[in-house]
C-alpha cells in the first residue's frame, strides 16, 4: 500500500519535471525556428514558416504542452537544431557511455570508500582516521573539473603515459568489436575514473565510518565478542553488512550529484557521454537535446531513489517503507 | 540554573533582570561557553576556523599585501614562476598572486550571499510545508522533489543560459534558487517532529497563534540543524561558482576564482603551462571549500548532539 503511494509520489515528480521541462525551455530567449532556418540571403520565409508549423509554435500553449506530453510518453524527442538528426539518435549512445563511465566509477568509489571507511572507524581519533578523513574532504572538496585538469596535466601532458581525450583513440571503430578496441576504451576510462573516484571516495568514507562508529556501540557487537569471534569475523559478519546500509540512501539521494560531476569530467575529457551533448546543447541553443537531457537526468535520480528504497527493504528486514 | 544566583541581590534589582531573561541570558552563556570549547576541542573545528580566518584576512587586506596593482599588466604575457611574480602572470601579463588574492572578496561573497538566498529560501518551504501539513505539505514536497531530482547542474546551466546576463548577482541567484530543496527537506522533517512536542501543544492550547508558534517555538528548535548546513552550503556556492564559470557561464567582469580558472582554461594552461595560472585559483577554492566543510561538520557535532561521538 505504502509501496503504490510511493510510486505514485515518483510518477508524480515525473509529470512535474515534464511540466517543468516544458515551461523552461518555452521561456528560454530567442525563436527556436529561426536557430533552424539557415541564416544565408537565399533561404525564403517559407524555410521559417514551414519550420514554424514543424515545430508547432503557430499552436496555442495548451495545445504544445499536450503535443508535448504525447511526443514524451511516445519517446519522439524531435530534432536536434544543430544537426537536425533525430536527438535518440545522437543520445542513445552517449547514454550508454555515461553509463559505463559513471557505474565504473561508482563501483569503485563504494569498493574503495567501504574499505577505507573501516580502517577510519577501527582507529578512530588515531593518525589513521584523522588522514583519512582529510585527506578525503579534501579532494572530495576540490572542484572535480580542476582535479581532472591537473590529472590531465600530470599523466598526459608531462608523463605521457594516457590518452588525453575521447572514449577510443580516433579512427577505432567498434561495430566488430575486438579485444584491442575493449582495451582502448579501458585506457581511455582509467583517468576520468579516476578522477571521479578520488573526488568521490570521501563522502562514502565519512558515511561508512560514522555508521560503523555507531555500530561498533550496539549489544550485538558485544555479544559476538563474548561468542568469542575475532575482530575481524566480527566486522565482516555483524558491523560492516550493517553499517553499508547508510551508504544506499545517501548515494541514491547524491544521484543528482554524481551525475554532475561526471558531466564536469566528460566536458574535461571530451568523453562524449550526455554530459559534453549537454555543454554543446547549451553553447548551440539546441533546446530538443537538452530538454531530452533534463527528462532523462530527473528520470535516473527518481528511478534511482525509488530502487535504493527496495534494496534497503531487502538487505534490511527491519527497514519499513513509510 | 538560574542567572540571578551569581548576582548579589542588590546587583540584581539595581539591573532590574527579569527572571526568564536572566535565565535565557544564563542558558546562552553556559551554552555558548560549552560549544566554543567543544568546537575548538575537535581538530576539525580548529583547523577550518584557522583556514577560515587566514582567508578573510587575505580578502580584507589584499591591495596592502599584494607587491602588485591589481590592473597593472606587464610586458610578458603567461611566464611561469619567477623571482618577480611568484605564480607568474596570466594571458594579458597581470601578476597570478595578486590577482588570485584579489578574487577571495568576490569569492567568499559568493558563498555567503547564494547560502543566504538557497537558506532564507529553504527554510521557509519546509517550515510552511511542515507546519501546515495535509495537500498544502504533499504539494510542497512533490515539488522539492521535482528540484532534488533534476540534475543539479544541468538546471544551473539553462537557468543560467536563460537569464543571459553574467554579472556578479545574477550567477549568485542562479546558484541561490538551484540549491535551497535539501535544506526545505531537513527544515521540514524536524518541524513535523516539533509539531507534536508537548510544548507547541501547550503554545497552541493558551492561544497562541500560528505565527508566533512558528517564531518563538519552532524556528529556534530548526536553527542549530540548519546551522552547520548553512555553513557546507558555503561551500558547495563557491564549488558551483567555480563549475559555472568553467562551463563559461559564470560571472564575466568580476574576477573572482572560478573566472581565473576559466581564463587559464581558456588560455589552455593546462596544455602548454604555466601551470601556477591554472594550479593557484583552484587551490585555493580547494582549501576555502576545506576550511567550510571542517567548520560546518566540528558545528554539527556540537549543535547536534545525537552525533557526538559516545
Amino acid at each position: 500500500m505504502i509501496l503504490a503511494k510511493r510510486i505514485f509520489n515518483a510518477f508524480i515528480t515525473i509529470v512535474l519535471i515534464m511540466a517543468l521541462n516544458f515551461a523552461l525551455f518555452r521561456i528560454m530567449p530567442g525563436d527556436p525556428a529561426v536557430f533552424m532556418t539557415p541564416r544565408s540571403q537565399h533561404t525564403s520565409d517559407a524555410t521559417y514558416w514551414r519550420n514554424v508549423e514543424i515545430m508547432g509554435l503557430n499552436k496555442s500553449y495548451p495545445e504544445q504542452f499536450v503535443d508535448y506530453f504525447v511526443d514524451t510518453l511516445t519517446l519522439d524527442w524531435g530534432l536536434s537544431y544543430d544537426t537536425e538528426e533525430p536527438v535518440m539518435d545522437i543520445m542513445d549512445d552517449a547514454i550508454l557511455w555515461t553509463l559505463l563511465l559513471m557505474g565504473t566509477s561508482l563501483f569503485f568509489t563504494f569498493v574503495i570508500g567501504v574499505a577505507l571507511g573501516k580502517i577510519a572507524a577501527r582507529r578512530r581519533g588515531k593518525a589513521a582516521d584523522l588522514s583519512i578523513t582529510g585527506f578525503g574532504l579534501f579532494f572530495y572538496g576540490m572542484p572535480i573539473f580542476w582535479f581532472g585538469i591537473l590529472l590531465m596535466v600530470i599523466f598526459v601532458g608531462n608523463l605521457h603515459l594516457l590518452p588525453a581525450a575521447g572514449y577510443t583513440d580516433s579512427g577505432t571503430t567498434l561495430k566488430p568489436f575486438t579485444f584491442g578496441a575493449l582495451l582502448e576504451i579501458l585506457e581511455h576510462l582509467v583517468l576520468p575514473v579516476a578522477t571521479l573516484t578520488i573526488g568521490s571516495v570521501a563522502g562514502v568514507t565519512l558515511i561508512m565510518r560514522n555508521s560503523l562508529v555507531d555500530v561498533l556501540t550496539e549489544d550485538y557487537i558485544v555479544t559476538a565478542y563474548a561468542k568469542g569471534l575475532s575482530p575481524a569475523q566480527v566486522m565482516r559478519r555483524h558491523a560492516s553488512p550493517n553499517a553499508r546500509l547508510p551508504i544506499v540512501t545517501t548515494l541514491a539521494m547524491d544521484t543528482a550529484f554524481i551525475l554532475g560531476g561526471v558531466f564536469q569530467i566528460e566536458v574535461v575529457f571530451t568523453y562524449k557521454g550526455i554530459g559534453w551533448y549537454t555543454w554543446m546543447a547549451i553553447q548551440n541553443k539546441d533546446y530538443p537535446m537538452l530538454q531530452f537531457i533534463f527528462f532523462i537526468g530527473g528520470v535516473a535520480v527518481v528511478i534511482a531513489n525509488l530502487l535504493a528504497d527496495l534494496v534497503l527493504v531487502k538487505l534490511d528486514p527491519r527497514v519499513k517503507i513509510t | 540554573m538560574r542567572f540571578e544566583v551569581f548576582l548579589p541581590r542588590v546587583a540584581r534589582r539595581a539591573f532590574g533582570f527579569k527572571p526568564v531573561l536572566a535565565d535565557k541570558l544564563a542558558l546562552f552563556f553556559r551554552d555558548a561557553g560549552r560549544s566554543t570549547d567543544l568546537f575548538l576541542g575537535s581538530w576539525m573545528g580548529k583547523s577550518g576556523l584557522l583556514i577560515i580566518g587566514f582567508f578573510l584576512f587575505v580578502a580584507t587586506y589584499a591591495s596592502l599585501l599584494m607587491p602588485y596593482d591589481i590592473n597593472a599588466g606587464s610586458g610578458d604575457l603567461l611566464q611561469g614562476s619567477s623571482s618577480e611574480h611568484i605564480f607568474g602572470t596570466d594571458h594579458i601579463g597581470r601578476d597570478v598572486l595578486t590577482r588570485t588574492a584579489h578574487g577571495t572578496w568576490p569569492s567568499l561573497t559568493v558563498g555567503f550571499v547564494a547560502m543566504a538566498i538557497s537558506m532564507g529560501l529553504g527554510t521557509l518551504v519546509g517550515l510552511a510545508s511542515g507546519y501546515w501539513g495535509g495537500w498544502k505539505d504533499e504539494v510542497i514536497m512533490r515539488v522539492n522533489d521535482m528540484f532534488l531530482s533534476i540534475p543539479w547542474l544541468v538546471l544551473m546551466m539553462v537557468i543560467a543560459s536563460i537569464w543571459g546576463s553574467r554579472d556578479l548577482s545574477s550567477v549568485i541567484v542562479v546558484i541561490g534558487v538551484t540549491g535551497w530543496s535539501t535544506t526545505a527537506r531537513i527544515v521540514r522533517a524536524q518541524v513535523l517532529t516539533l509539531k507534536e512536542r508537548q510544548f507547541v501543544e501547550r503554545a497552541k492550547a493558551i492561544g497562541s497563534g500560528d505565527w508566533h508558534i512558528i517564531r518563538r517555538h519552532i524556528f529556534p528548535n530548526v536553527v542549530p540543524l540548519i546551522f552547520a548546513n548553512a555553513i557546507l552550503t558555503i561551500a558547495i556556492a563557491i564549488l558551483s561558482e567555480s563549475t559555472l564559470s568553467f562551463l563559461g557561464l559564470g560571472p564575466q567582469e568580476v574576477d573572482t576564482w572560478g573566472k581565473i580558472l576559466e581564463d587559464a582554461y581558456r588560455a589552455s594552461a593546462m596544455l602548454a603551462g604555466p601551470y601556477p595560472f591554472i594550479i593557484m585559483p583552484g587551490l585555493c577554492i580547494v582549501f576555502v571549500v576545506l576550511g567550510f566543510t571542517f567548520v560546518g561538520y566540528a558545528m554539527d557535532e556540537v549543535l547536534n548532539p545525537k552525533l557526538r561521538k559516545r
